[in-house]
């Protein structure tokens, strides 16, 4: 169980930049998810901890020691593959102990860590199998206890619930966050699903094209996005372009359409900025230190545990979420409404350059 | 633990290891050493005239006897036999060595895509009954019998041959008899010994298009042969090309079908000829005007290979399938289509295996003189095979040889694919790439022919030098060109192999704590031991039946004769010899049928031993 540092890690693939400048603290024992849409970095980072591909420059650290170049043989971060690469000619038993005898360990121990392991993942008597004669839930699962038993440093799971049907996930997801708090082990964790990534992590780096844009908590990710891409990219919200008119302190007005939100917490320097409002922070009736604005009813989504409304303020969108038919009765299309958010869920953030 | 940057340059891995290494180089080497040292050694002969840089040799075959735009001879005539008999004789027109030999090429290449196709397109889409026997009757012209299967073809074409009993004596089709000779008969000789590699091709192609864009077709109102024009024939194209071009290649080298036919001035006016009778009629390799000869047809066959290179990889139709059910189209022939078929189709295809028939007739009979059937059983020609010590030995030889060579070839092919399909980043993965494919173009004679050259010259008055005559032994010389030219194929389907294992596999393993070595035998090569034990069969095959440098180098030392040495001095020898040759070619079909039984068997996949599905 060690720390991770990533400093300053750059990667190209011919003229493509993959990766540009990544730096990153994993802490030893926690649950830490690279979290983005495909192709935004998250897998190479992965390859490259795990030593599979090396980076053009920047350092990596397992606790003290630099393992840049270190070979993926004698590095200890083990890596769980998407597919899960068990190999069909060997049996489960001998696809977990693969590792164990290059250790070169004696017989008995091999046998018994084996056993160890395929108790972990609740898999006895199935050592015998080969993997075709396995479930896609069990490939997983043996996948994950041959990357255990050699009690990796570090645990490194590439995707590992994208190959498996809905209700299977959310089974595995308990079972690896399991696994992970029962041994205490330093687990990187890589998903393109921001659901995936916040029940699962203890914290998440979400990354867009070859950069980390923020690091931290689920809790702060979604709740105080630090950038533009990372409000939109954690579930379904309202991005609405707006302008600063004016400034006090660390509070601004903004505007959009014909819409005026005054007394926003704001600090960056452009006046371009995007207003970001979560969909279930509306409410339809009045509320305390709120902010207002007023359109009509574009469309009402029926969703069965919550409803939807979509406004239209002039040309721009806004939708609301609520779980209460109390606060949609009687509303219809082209209806006037008000939407009412309380001042401090409104999240005004520079807007992204392109 | 430091990076290296040309390490990951050149064998696409920053971190330098010797499996790796040795995985491009000793492949690399190998092929250096032994296929482009000594062929450009032998071609810088041809640029030299009195010590100094010429084009002399070249300009030298700029005669009629090369090339000659007017044709001399007449196509065919009417001629009168012995007997009283009137016969035409069809032999072709001479326009010189180099053109015969483009225009023999061309002929070879259409009419062999004519009937590849129509073969493959019949078993590809139509259900008919008797389909299955037809299935494996297609599979007995692919058995290679060198030289006498072009033997049987010539006596088929004769005057009393099969086809003049059939469409003369029986059906009375034609007014006289004909008797196809010289280049027509070397044409025809090869439509008839190569037709396979467009019908493989051609069958895989139409297997494998998408059924639903012929659905798609007919849906919006196509059919029948616009929908057959419009995209059948267009998607199939690229692989009935591919096959194409390797007949056109294989009929330019090929020795077999002129020296069966030499007994006509006109068969022997081909360039593979001309090189292979200056070899043999006391070694006068040593001719510059030769070495330009070979360059020539070394520069045609790579420029046809290099074309459908280009022309295939612009048009790899990636078939875009998203899922659904994959229902082949089969289906019922209608009554004029089952007429085609029962009475054009399947009478082609008999014409087509008489050949292998008449082999085995032939190793099978007393006396098969000028008449169309042999006379009179015996099996003292498959008993010489075990009895006569002369025939024993030269099975004997090529059983050694082929067998080290199968060693040689397995590694220089697993090393190759390895190397070529897991480093890609390497910057000598595509020169390794190419290297490894360019062997399928370049001819066996000017292997043979450039081998004479540095083996005399590296090696003088050792046993592998070739000008020490009885003093040497061609065993060295044999298993390097055995092995340089199965490479392409041996190596195609191990690559075909590795790539269906999943990289992964390999790094996971890595990733545990393996070396490179450990992944590669520990993991890959159980993984994919299958592939290399099917390409191990079919490489043995070919090896015991090569012939051009079997036949040049190989034929300098009876005592280390292969066995196409002695078959091409049976048949062009004694009388009796031809029933000798059948029989070898009878025990050559016997050895073909069991690898490839039993690489289908082991493998459970179809292989054809060209490696070409």
């Amino acid at each position: 169980m060690v720390d991770v540092k990533l400093e300053n890690i750059v990667k190209t693939f011919g003229e493509t930049v993959a990766l540009k400048g990544i730096d990153l603290h994993i802490k030893a024992g926690e649950l830490f998810t690279l979290l983005g849409p495909s192709g935004c970095g998250k897998s190479t980072t992965l390859r490259i901890i795990a030593g599979l591909d090396f980076p053009d420059s920047g350092t990596i650290y397992f606790g003290d020691q630099e393992v840049t170049y270190l070979p993926s043989s004698k590095r200890g971060a083990v890596l769980v593959f998407q597919n899960y690469a068990l190999w069909p000619h060997m049996t489960v038993f001998d696809n977990v102990a693969y590792g164990l005898k290059l250790r070169k360990l004696p017989k008995d121990e091999i046998k018994k860590k084996v056993e160890w392991a395929l108790e972990l993942i609740k898999l006895e008597g199935f050592a015998d199998r080969y993997p075709t004669q396995l479930s896609g839930g069990q490939q997983q699962r043996v996948a994950i206890a041959r990357a255990l038993v050699v009690e990796p440093k570090v645990l490194l799971l590439d995707e590992p619930l994208s190959n498996l049907d809905a209700k299977l996930r959310l089974e595995m997801r308990s079972e690896i966050r399991r696994i992970q708090r029962e041994l205490g082990i330093t687990v990187i964790y890589v998903t393109h699903d921001q659901e995936e990534a916040m029940a699962i992590s203890d914290r998440i780096a979400v990354m867009n094209v070859g950069t980390v844009e923020q690091v931290g908590t689920p809790k702060e990710i979604y709740e105080t996005p630090k950038t533009e891409f990372v409000a939109s990219f954690m579930g379904k919200t309202n991005v609405i372009p707006a302008k600063v008119v004016e400034r006090n302190g660390d509070r601004v007005s903004v505007e959009f359409e014909d819409i005026r939100l005054d007394g926003l917490y704001y600090t960056g320097e452009s006046d371009d900025v995007v207003v970001v409002i979560r969909p279930e922070r509306i409410r339809l009736k009045p509320i305390e230190n709120a902010v207002s604005f007023t359109g009509t009813v574009d469309l009402i989504e029926y969703y069965g545990f919550f409803v939807e409304v979509v406004g239209l303020f002039g040309d721009t969108r806004i939708i609301a979420r609520t779980i209460s038919d109390r606060e949609i009765a009687g509303l219809k299309p082209l209806q006037q409404v008000t939407f009412y958010v309380e001042r401090d869920d409104v999240i005004v953030l520079p807007k992204q350059q392109l | 633990m430091k990076v290296s940057k040309w390490s990951e340059r050149l064998f696409g891995t920053p971190l330098f290891d010797p499996v790796v290494t040795t995985s491009f180089l000793f492949p690399l080497l190998y092929l250096v050493a032994f296929l482009i040292i000594p062929v450009l050694a032998m071609l810088a002969i041809a640029f030299q005239y009195n010590g100094q840089f010429s084009l002399h040799w070249f300009t030298s075959l700029a005669s009629d006897y090369y090339i000659s735009f007017h044709p001399e001879g007449e196509f065919y005539k009417l001629i009168t036999m012995p007997t009283g008999e009137q016969v035409y004789y069809i032999q072709g027109w001479d326009f010189g060595v180099i053109l015969n030999s483009l225009l023999v090429s061309i002929s070879v290449m259409i009419l062999t895509t004519i009937l590849g196709t129509v073969f493959a397109f019949v078993m590809a889409r139509y259900d008919f009954p008797g389909k299955d026997i037809v299935r494996i009757l297609l599979f007995v012209p692919l058995l290679v019998t060198p030289f006498v299967n072009v033997f049987i073809v010539k006596k088929m074409f004769l005057p009393a041959g099969l086809i003049n009993w059939v469409f003369h004596d029986i059906l009375h089709i034609f007014p006289h008899p004909i008797w196809i000779d010289g280049l027509v008969g070397v044409i025809v000789a090869q439509t008839l010994t190569y037709y396979p590699i467009v019908y493989l091709n051609a069958y895989a192609s139409f297997i494998n298009i998408d059924p639903t864009l012929e659905e798609q077709a007919e849906n919006l109102g196509s059919g029948g042969l616009h929908l057959f024009r419009t995209v059948t024939f267009p998607l199939a194209l690229p692989g009935i090309a591919a096959g194409a071009t390797l007949v056109g290649i294989f009929s330019l080298e090929d020795l077999a079908a002129p020296i069966v036919f030499q007994g006509n001035g006109l068969a022997r006016k081909l360039m593979s000829f001309q090189i292979y009778s200056a070899f043999t009629s006391g070694f006068n390799v040593g001719s510059p005007q030769l070495a330009a000869l070979a360059l020539i047809m070394l520069t045609i066959a790579i420029m046809m290979f290099l074309g459908i290179r280009k022309y295939v990889s612009l048009r790899q139709y990636a078939m875009l399938s998203k899922g659904g059910r994959w229902k082949p189209r089969v289906a019922k022939p209608k009554p004029w289509q089952a007429f085609l078929i029962y009475f054009v189709v399947l009478p082609v295809l008999f014409l087509s295996i008489f050949p292998q028939i008449g082999v085995v007739l032939l190793a099978f009979s007393e006396q098969w003189g000028d008449t169309t059937w042999p006379s009179g059983f015996t099996l003292k020609h498959i008993q010489s095979i075990i009895t006569q010590p002369d025939i024993e030995r030269v099975i004997i030889n090529s059983v050694m040889y082929s067998t080290v060579a199968i060693v040689v070839i397995i590694l220089l092919s697993l090393t190759a694919s390895y190397a070529s399909s897991r480093f890609k980043k390497s910057k000598l993965g595509p020169v390794l790439d190419s290297l490894s494919t360019i062997p399928i173009a370049v001819p066996g004679i000017v292997i043979a022919m450039s081998y004479f050259f540095f083996f005399a010259k590296v090696f003088p008055d050792t046993p592998l030098d070739p000008t020490n005559l009885l003093g040497f032994n061609p065993a060295m010389v044999l298993i390097l060109a055995y092995s340089i030219r199965r490479l392409p194929f041996a190596a195609r389907s191990i690559s075909a192999g590795i790539q269906q294992v999943h990289i992964s596999l390999e790094e996971v393993a890595l990733n545990l704590g393996a070396s490179r070595w450990k992944a590669l035998t520990g993991i890959l090569i159980p993984l994919i031991l299958l592939n290399l034990l099917g390409g191990a069969m079919l490489s043995f095959v070919y090896c015991m039946s090569e012939t051009s440098v079997g036949i040049t180098l190989g034929s300098i030392n009876p005592e280390y004769y292969p066995i196409t040495a002695r078959m091409v001095e049976l048949i062009t020898g004694s009388v009796g010899g031809t029933h000798l040759t059948a029989a070898l070619g009878v025990f050559l079909m016997v050895v073909q049928i069991i690898a490839i039984v039993l690489a289908n068997v082991i493998t459970k996949q179809r292989y054809s031993f060209i490696g070409l599905t």
